[in-house]
C-alpha cells in the first residue's frame, strides 16, 4: 500500500525533536538520509508521510492542502511526548507546511527547503474555474528534470506526473503561506539552489523577507537542483541543518 | 490553532524495544486508545497510536476517504514504531481491529488483540437504503451514548455523526479482511462485549473460525458496550491486553 523504501519513519534519540516533511508528489525518501543524519548527531527524528503520498497518484485527486497540514501536525503531536523542543524542517511544499507549523504552534525552530513562495502556476489565477476543469484534466507532466547527481535520480521515489488538482491545492495553500509567513517569529533557515529549475530563487528571497522571525538566515547552495535534500550538495546541506538545529539544542542536552 | 480537534491527537509514549500499536475505530480518534497506551507505556512498551485519514478533522473530510487510506495511516504507525522497536503487537477497536488483521497479514507482527472487531456489517436493510442515498445524505447523526459508563462517553473524541460514504468504505475494510484472515500466523486474542449492541459479540466466533490454528485466545466481557477501551470494563481490558503482550513479546 505504502510504495517500498517511502515509508515514514522514526529514529528515537534525544529531546530535541526533528519533524521533516516532503514535498508535492515526493515520499518521505527524499528527507530519510537527512533524518540519518540528524540522529547520528543525537536527535530524535520523525518523518511523516503526507495523505495521498507514496501509494497511488489517483489518489492526490482527493487530497485537500489541509489534509497535509494535518499529516504535518500528526507528527508534531507524536514527537511532544518524548521531545523538550521541535525543529521543523521541510523541503518545497514540505518548507511551506513547515512554516505553517511554526506560525501556529511554539516550535523551537524552522528550516524550509527550496520553499515556494509564488503560485506555481499564473494562469491559477482563474482559481474560481480551477476546480471545475480538475475534473475533467487530471494529470499534467511534470517540468524538466534538474538533478546534478544521476545517482540519486536513479532511485528518486515520486509520481511521474503532476496532479492538476494538487496544483490547485498548492495555489491555496501559498496564499496561505503568504499570509502567515509574518506571524512566524522563531528561529529559521532558508536554504535554495541557484540550479533550482523548480522554485525560483526569488522565493526564497521573498520567504526570507517576509518571516516574522527577527534570527533569519538565507543560505544558496550553487550546484544542486530542487531536491536539495539529496542531490550533488547533500552534505554541505546536512551541515547547514544540523548546525542551525545544534544552535538552538541547549548545550547539556 | 490546530486542524485537529482537542484530545484528538495521535500519540507516541516512548518505552522499550517491544511496540504496541494501537488504533482507533471508525468516525473516533486516537482518543478512544489513548489510555490504553498509556497503561502499555506504564508497563514499559514503547506506544504509538495514529489517527485515521479523514478522522478527529471534521465530518465531511471522511466523505473523501477510502478504506486503503485508513490502512495508509495503520501502516505509518507501524513504521514509525519499527524505527523504535524490534517487534510490534498490533491492537485495534472495531474498524481499528479490522486494520490491525490486514496490518498483521501485511507485515511482522508479534500478536494482535482485535476489540469489538466486526466480522459482518449488520444486516439492516436501512443501511442498504441509505446507501442509495449517500449522494444526497451524507451525514445521519449518531444516536444518544449507550455506554455502560456514561461519563466516560462524555470526555470521548469523535464526530457525532456516521458519514454515509465512509460505512461503505468500512464494509469494503470488512470484506478484505476476510480474505487475508488465512494469512494472519501470529498470536490474536480477541475481545468482545457480550453487551455489544453495535457490533454482536457472534463476530468474534466468526472471526476465530476464519483463523488458521494457532495461539488464539477470546475473552467475552461483560458491563461494556461497543467501546472497550473506554467503557465501564475498561480495566478488565486492559489487563487482558498487556498480559496478551507481556506473553507474546517478552
Amino acid at each position: 500500500m505504502i510504495m517500498s523504501g517511502a515509508e515514514p519513519f522514526y529514529f528515537p534519540g534525544g529531546r530535541t525533536g526533528c519533524l521533516l516533511i516532503h514535498g508535492f508528489t515526493g515520499t518521505p525518501k527524499e528527507m530519510r538520509s537527512l533524518g540519518e543524519h540528524l540522529a547520528r548527531e543525537g536527535h530524535t527524528v520523525l518523518g511523516v508521510r503526507l495523505f495521498a503520498h507514496a501509494t497511488r497518484v489517483e489518489d492526490m485527486l482527493r487530497a485537500r492542502w489541509k489534509d497535509w497540514l494535518a499529516s504535518s501536525e500528526d507528527g508534531l503531536h507524536l514527537l511532544a511526548n518524548t521531545c523538550d523542543r521541535i525543529v521543523v524542517i521541510g523541503l518545497s511544499m514540505g518548507g511551506v507546511l513547515a512554516l505553517l507549523l511554526a506560525a501556529q504552534h511554539p516550535v523551537a525552530g524552522v528550516v524550509a527547503l527550496s520553499t515556494p513562495y509564488h503560485s506555481p502556476d499564473p494562469r491559477l489565477r482563474l482559481r474560481p474555474l480551477a476546480g471545475l476543469l480538475t475534473l475533467v484534466w487530471r494529470f499534467a507532466p511534470k517540468g524538466p528534470a534538474d538533478w546534478r547527481d544521476p545517482t540519486v535520480a536513479a532511485d528518486h521515489l515520486e509520481y511521474p506526473l503532476a496532479p492538476v488538482r494538487g496544483g490547485v491545492e498548492l495555489h491555496d495553500i501559498l496564499a496561505e503561506l503568504r499570509l502567515r509567513l509574518p506571524a512566524v517569529t522563531c528561529p529559521a533557515l532558508v536554504l535554495h539552489s541557484r540550479g533550482d529549475l523548480n522554485v525560483k530563487g526569488e522565493s526564497a528571497e521573498a520567504i526570507a523577507a517576509h518571516l516574522g522571525s527577527s534570527d533569519k538566515k538565507l543560505v544558496w547552495v550553487e550546484n544542486s537542483g530542487h531536491v536539495v535534500t539529496r542531490d550533488a550538495e547533500r552534505e554541505r546541506v546536512f551541515d547547514e541543518v544540523s548546525s542551525f538545529v545544534r544552535r538552538l539544542t541547549p548545550s547539556s542536552a | 490553532m490546530s486542524s485537529i480537534l482537542t484530545g484528538g491527537e495521535p500519540f507516541l509514549f516512548p518505552g522499550g524495544r517491544t511496540g504496541c500499536l494501537l488504533l482507533h475505530g471508525f468516525t473516533a480518534s486516537p482518543q478512544e486508545v489513548r489510555e490504553l497506551g498509556r497503561q502499555l507505556a506504564s508497563r514499559g512498551y514503547t506506544a504509538l497510536g495514529p489517527r485515521l485519514y479523514g478522522h478527529a478533522t471534521q465530518p465531511r473530510d471522511i466523505l473523501r476517504a477510502r478504506w486503503m487510506d485508513w490502512l495508509g495511516s495503520a501502516a505509518d504507525g507501524y513504521h514509525w514504531l519499527r524505527g523504535a522497536c524490534d517487534r510490534v503487537v498490533v491492537l485495534g477497536v472495531s474498524l481499528g481491529g479490522v486494520l490491525a488483521f490486514h496490518l498483521a497479514a501485511e507485515f511482522e507482527a508479534a500478536g494482535v488483540v482485535g476489540m469489538g472487531t466486526p466480522f459482518a456489517i449488520p444486516r439492516d436493510p436501512r443501511l442498504r437504503l441509505l446507501r442509495l442515498a449517500s449522494p444526497v445524505v451524507r451525514f445521519v447523526p449518531k444516536g444518544p451514548p449507550d455506554w455502560r459508563d456514561p461519563s466516560a462517553a462524555k470526555t470521548r473524541v469523535d464526530y457525532r455523526v456516521y458519514p454515509v460514504a465512509g460505512l461503505a468504505e468500512v464494509e469494503k475494510a470488512i470484506l478484505a479482511m476476510r480474505q487475508r484472515l488465512a494469512e494472519v500466523h501470529c498470536p490474536v486474542l480477541l475481545m468482545h462485549s457480550l453487551e455489544d449492541t453495535f457490533v454482536p459479540p457472534e463476530n468474534m466466533q466468526a472471526i476465530c473460525q476464519a483463523l488458521p490454528a494457532g495461539d488464539r485466545q477470546m475473552i467475552s466481557i461483560r458491563h461494556s458496550n461497543h467501546v472497550l477501551p473506554l467503557d465501564a470494563s475498561r480495566d478488565q481490558v486492559f489487563e487482558a491486553a498487556a498480559g496478551f503482550v507481556a506473553r507474546v513479546a517478552p
